[in-house]
């Protein structure tokens, strides 16, 4: 008779946590989507890869450089082997991670206007709204940018 | 103490180099495969009637300084102080080289709200102004002694707000505390002698890469009191190559953009305070002169170059030439500060001259995002 209570005890705690596990990955997941920044000059498709959150510019406003006539490439990145690749496609969140209390953490935002890659933290204020705080070594030192989401793309046939 | 200032500039200057540079500004972000990028051209918000707004910064524009550790520098000129008669006695007109006039120059302007609908930032800065004089025993003329036994210190409080109306429109206000005169930093003159000034434009935001505002002044930058308008205009190129970065008559400068961490800048500043000579029981002629201000605004016509050393800390050296507009002093009636703008008859107790030589500054800042 204990054997059967405590192997009930077990399989309730392990449904439980399970049950908890798969709530915090939701709440984790709701990052998942299209995001426009306020600048509204790109849009941002936020993945999960592994455990981890990252964003990449799937829309510019202006997808050709007015210099070359040619598709935005990455021009302005320190790197000289990434300063050909193409704007469009490139990830710019990289690294986030769920912690608690609708934060992600310990990733970075790049800015292709001018090469720098700062420390962010991401905060989701309601479902459809993001503030993304990119700083330089404490949070203080920052500035906070309200994203806002978009409605996802239809599938073509 | 002149070490002790420069003791705890190093310091504070050593935490903020050392936080600016372990942060690391390489990128290795990867670009995924090919997708139909197509689908994302016209989606439309989750949430209805969401407003956007005009961003503070244009496209191209040279990055916002947190912090700032500098060195100002003026090279050798001619100081002619006017004479001037009291109750006891005539001091007479003097002229007297000044060797250099230097000091260390830090300031810091922290964002403290930072959203897409308000931007809030608050500073403070805090120079030392030292004058060098060639020959200083042979100083007769009280505002010379005064000078070279006090030297001149100036120290603010700052905010500017700057809050978008619109898509395409923007308020923008600054306005600032300073403190200025012949005091120490360790015992600083009394507040009420603290000078105000405030700035409020309205402007648009037509595209990204321009914006322009119109508006009205209370300002000290000609040394003393007035109220002038106020004309922002920054532009960039659609190469991003060239841009202006004026807010006149404060300043105006064309920029070259080498790349996003090398810029060349040319134009000028007109920088103006209105310092307070309290003497310090030292060189005082009388006492009816005992609310004597010195009206001291420079226009600095210069080149800048500003570049990344590494990661978020930057560069910025200047040089160029520094046309004195007034050095002038004024007796304040009962202490208390008047208008005279550009048409006003109130005389000067001291119309001062001098000659204009070359400068030039440096300093190391901590840029923001």
């Amino acid at each position: 008779m204990k054997k059967v209570i405590s192997t009930g005890l077990l399989l309730l705690a392990m449904v439980v946590s399970g049950a908890l596990t798969a709530q915090d990955d939701a709440k984790a997941d709701q990052l998942i989507g299209i995001w426009e920044p306020s600048h509204g000059k790109a849009k941002v498709k936020v993945e999960k890869i592994g455990e981890k959150y990252y964003g990449k510019i799937v829309w510019l406003k202006e997808p050709m450089d007015p210099e070359t006539k040619a598709a935005k490439v990455d021009k302005n990145n320190p790197d000289e082997k990434m300063q050909n690749k193409p704007l469009r496609g490139y990830r710019i969140l990289k690294d986030f991670q769920y912690t608690d209390d609708n934060e992600w953490t310990e990733g970075t935002i790049y800015d292709p206007e001018n090469g720098n890659t700062y420390s962010c933290i991401i905060k989701m204020t309601d479902e459809n709204t993001l503030d993304i705080r990119g700083y330089i070594g404490v949070s203080v030192l920052g500035r906070t940018d309200v994203w806002k989401r978009l409605k996802m793309p239809s599938k073509k046939k | 103490m002149f070490r002790q200032k420069i003791g705890l500039m190093v310091v504070a200057s050593f935490g903020f180099i050392q936080m600016a540079t372990a942060q690391t500004d390489t990128t290795n972000t990867e670009v995924e495969e090919e997708e139909d990028y197509s689908m994302y051209d016209n989606l439309d918000f989750v949430d209805e009637g969401v407003k956007r707004y005009a961003p503070a910064k244009i496209k191209g524009i040279s990055p916002a300084k947190l912090i700032t550790v500098g060195y100002d520098w003026q090279g050798k000129y001619d100081m002619t102080a006017a004479g001037y008669t009291t109750n006891e006695g005539t001091f007479a007109e003097q002229t007297a080289t000044v060797n250099s006039t230097q000091g260390l120059r830090l300031e810091a302007n922290i964002p403290v709200i930072s959203k897409n609908s308000l931007i809030v930032q608050v500073g403070a800065r805090l120079w030392d102004i030292n004058y060098d004089f060639d020959d200083p025993t042979s100083l007769t003329n009280p505002l010379l002694t005064t000078l070279h036994n006090n030297n001149l210190a100036s120290m603010g409080l700052n905010s500017t707000i700057f809050k978008p109306l619109s898509e395409k429109s923007f308020l923008l206000v600054q306005v600032s505390a300073d403190m200025n005169g012949d005091y120490e930093f360790t015992d600083p003159q009394n507040f009420k002698y603290t000078k105000y000034s405030v700035a409020a434009l309205w402007g648009k935001r037509p595209t990204d890469n321009k914006q322009w505002a119109l508006g009205l002044s209370r300002t000290y930058r000609g040394g003393d009191l007035n109220y002038l308008p106020v004309f922002l205009f920054n532009w960039t190129s659609p190469t991003s190559k060239w841009g202006t970065e004026i807010l006149f008559p404060a300043r105006g400068h064309v920029r070259y953009t080498v790349n996003p961490r090398n810029l060349l800048f040319f134009g000028y500043e007109a920088e103006g305070y209105s310092f307070r000579i309290g003497n310090q029981g030292q060189a005082r002629p009388d006492e009816d002169f005992d609310d004597l201000e010195i009206r001291r605004s420079e226009v600095r016509i210069r080149f800048v170059y500003e570049r990344q050393i590494k990661g978020f800390l930057w560069l910025s050296a200047q040089a160029g030439y520094r046309y004195n507009y007034s050095f002038n002093v004024d007796q304040l009636p009962d202490g208390e500060d008047f208008y005279r703008g550009f048409t006003g008859d109130q005389e000067f107790i001291q119309e001062n001259e001098l000659t204009n030589p070359l400068y030039f500054n440096v300093s190391i800042n901590l840029v923001s995002p």
